[in-house]
């Protein structure tokens, strides 16, 4: 009884699959860098020839300031998404497996960064992490980015790392997993042929609703003005496009929509992904 | 027996509560450069080595997390420093004082106007549920609860705010000072705050509505001739809340977060907006106080609903529960 996909799901897969293209060929496609400014079109609106976006109060083009922020906000969601989620993943399927003192040092560590909400948790690691010695200094792009990355990948280890600890304890009752341990299997063997790539799909389709939480949180973080800096990021391009919104209202709404999509299609394809697993788990 | 599993309920929650506060100090010590520099760069000797005691830069780390504690106890939040002043500074109370009634009364009327939609919305669709129009309104639903609550305020702030020109885009009126004012101004944040809200709420009273509408007693209320309104609101929604508060209860970190965007969105000098700032001016102790002050709230608030499920839904109060 295979359900068949619906139009909102099409349409999800769709514009993943054309973000990432955007991300992974963006370079590729013939027209200026989101750098170039272009004097001639200030505050275009879209559909003008040459910029099918439109052009913000600063002669940036639109189109390609979406292109280059597919590429900088999938990155950083992809990167911290998976990186968070092996750490995570690591230590939940671990902790389960073994339980005793071990789980409940991990279960309290995971409780512990999840009882400080998640921006406010990105917020304070990434000023401890992006601050230079000499304040006067200002804290090169590239460091924002890595510090960027690893206080959002320390925000989804809890996230998944718990999704993988519960998943686990109810692979590891059953008896097919006993029978492996009284045969003799060792402990590895058994984690990495038996727990793991059942725990995997519940926890990639979790993964999917990480990758909307840290998509989100990169755009709040930089219009609280502590994100990736010159409006190279969606969120970016949203900080700076709602400086002039009186004049230049779509320099501030495709970012949105763009943003927008992106995160209702990775939760729509996270809950179908859920879903058959749900079916899947129902038939056994 | 109950008893037992409440202490050990709340003893875990001191021990959760205690380890952020602890690492937030570790983390705060961690903040690179010399924060006398920073908080005052032109003091004079006797200056800096009073900062320097008072910040508890001269012990160790231990030491200064209990001693920021007990002042935390007695309600002592720290001193917010100038950055021009040489050693006056204002205490971080006074200035908690303005901003957290404010996002306080955010959250609160964010979190009434959520549930006064959600649970209609969400009895209609369970009500109607695999028609249409359920279908329809639950897919909208689910698009709606993925939008990031600051895309909604900004676009709000732009057709209400600038374009028709109806309501203040930015600052906050006490309600003393002008209650109508005072929900104009709020009007736009909590509006942007609470959509996302509404469609997670009702989506999840919906799936709990329908299981708990196939339940035996039901028939039984229908066939004894009670309206279907009664029934739904009368024996139908109690038993079927627990979801929704558990979320409700889940949902408050993401709207204290969701708040500090928002605060900074519509310009509000809330709590969320001093949080920024003093990470953005490093204010060391300000900094340890406002993260600790959030982490309890969230703690507390789960613990006040896991008393709630018992007191909504007879059957934890058991010893099954």
């Amino acid at each position: 009884m295979r359900k068949k996909y619906t139009i909102p799901t099409y349409f999800a897969f769709g514009w993943l699959g054309f973000a990432v293209f955007l991300a992974v060929f963006g370079s590729f496609i013939p027209i200026d860098g989101y750098q170039v400014i272009h004097g001639d079109f200030i505050d275009s609106p879209p559909f003008t020839s040459g910029h099918w976006f439109g052009v913000d109060s600063n002669g940036y083009d639109i189109f390609s300031g979406i292109i280059n922020g597919a590429r900088l906000s999938i990155f950083i969601a992809v990167v911290s998404v998976g990186l968070g989620g092996f750490i995570g993943s690591l230590l939940g399927v671990t902790a389960a497996y073994y339980r005793g003192r071990y789980d409940s040092v991990v279960n309290t560590a995971f409780n512990v960064v999840l009882s400080v909400p998640n921006l406010v948790l990105a917020l304070a690691l990434v000023a401890v992490l992006a601050t230079n010695v000499d304040i006067n200094e200002a804290v090169p792009t590239w460091r924002r980015l890595i510090t960027l990355v690893m206080s959002l990948t320390i925000v989804i280890i809890p996230i998944l790392g718990r999704i993988a600890r519960a998943a686990t304890l109810a692979w590891s009752g059953r008896e097919f997993i006993v029978a492996a341990r009284s045969m003799g299997m060792r402990d590895r063997h058994i984690i990495s042929r038996h727990i793991v790539p059942n725990v995997l799909p519940a926890l990639i389709a979790v993964g999917f609703l990480a990758v909307g939480v840290v998509i989100i949180a990169e755009a709040s973080l930089s219009l609280l003005g502590v994100g990736i800096p010159d409006g190279a990021s969606w969120g970016g391009m949203i900080a700076r496009g709602r400086n002039d919104l009186e004049y230049n209202p779509h320099a501030l709404y495709i970012p949105i929509i763009a943003l927008a999509f992106t995160v209702i299609s990775t939760n729509h394809v996270g809950d179908v992904l859920r879903g058959k697993l749900d079916r899947r788990e129902g038939r056994l | 027996m109950k008893y037992r599993v409440a202490l050990k309920n709340l003893a875990k929650a001191v021990l959760v509560l205690f380890l952020v506060t602890f690492s937030i100090s570790i983390l705060v010590r961690w903040l690179p450069g010399d924060p006398i520099e920073i908080l005052m760069p032109f003091a004079t000797e006797e200056g800096r080595a009073a900062l320097r005691a008072e910040l508890g830069l001269d012990i160790n780390v231990v030491q200064y997390y209990f001693s920021w504690l007990f002042d935390l106890l007695r309600g002592d939040f720290g001193v917010w420093y100038a950055s021009t002043g040489d050693g006056g500074g204002v205490p971080v109370r006074s200035m908690l004082a303005v901003a957290l009634p404010r996002s306080l009364l955010i959250m609160l009327y964010t979190m009434v106007v959520s549930i006064v939609f959600a649970v209609p919305l969400g009895i209609f669709l369970a009500y109607r549920a695999e028609t249409r129009t359920d279908k329809t309104i639950s897919n909208v639903l689910f698009a709606v609860s993925s939008i990031p609550s600051f895309a909604i305020g900004l676009a709000l702030a732009f057709v209400v705010g600038v374009q028709l020109d109806l309501l203040p885009v930015i600052g906050y009126v006490p309600f003393a000072e002008n209650p109508s004012e005072h929900f104009r101004s709020l009007v736009m944040p909590v509006v942007s705050l609470s959509i996302g809200l509404i469609a997670t709420f009702s989506r999840l009273l919906r799936v709990d509505m329908i299981a708990t509408l196939r339940e035996d007693f039901v028939t039984m209320a229908s066939s004894k001739g009670l309206s279907n309104m009664w029934i739904l609101w009368r024996h139908v929604l109690r038993p079927s809340s627990s979801t929704l508060m558990t979320s409700a209860a889940l949902q408050m970190g993401a709207l204290i977060g969701g708040a500090v965007v928002i605060e900074s969105v519509f310009a509000l000098n809330g709590f969320g907006m001093l949080l920024t700032t003093a990470i953005a001016t490093r204010q060391y102790l300000a900094i340890q106080s406002l993260v600790a002050l959030i982490a309890i709230a969230y703690i507390v608030f789960n613990l006040i609903v896991d008393v709630l499920y018992a007191v909504v839904d007879p059957r934890v109060r058991g010893g099954r529960g």
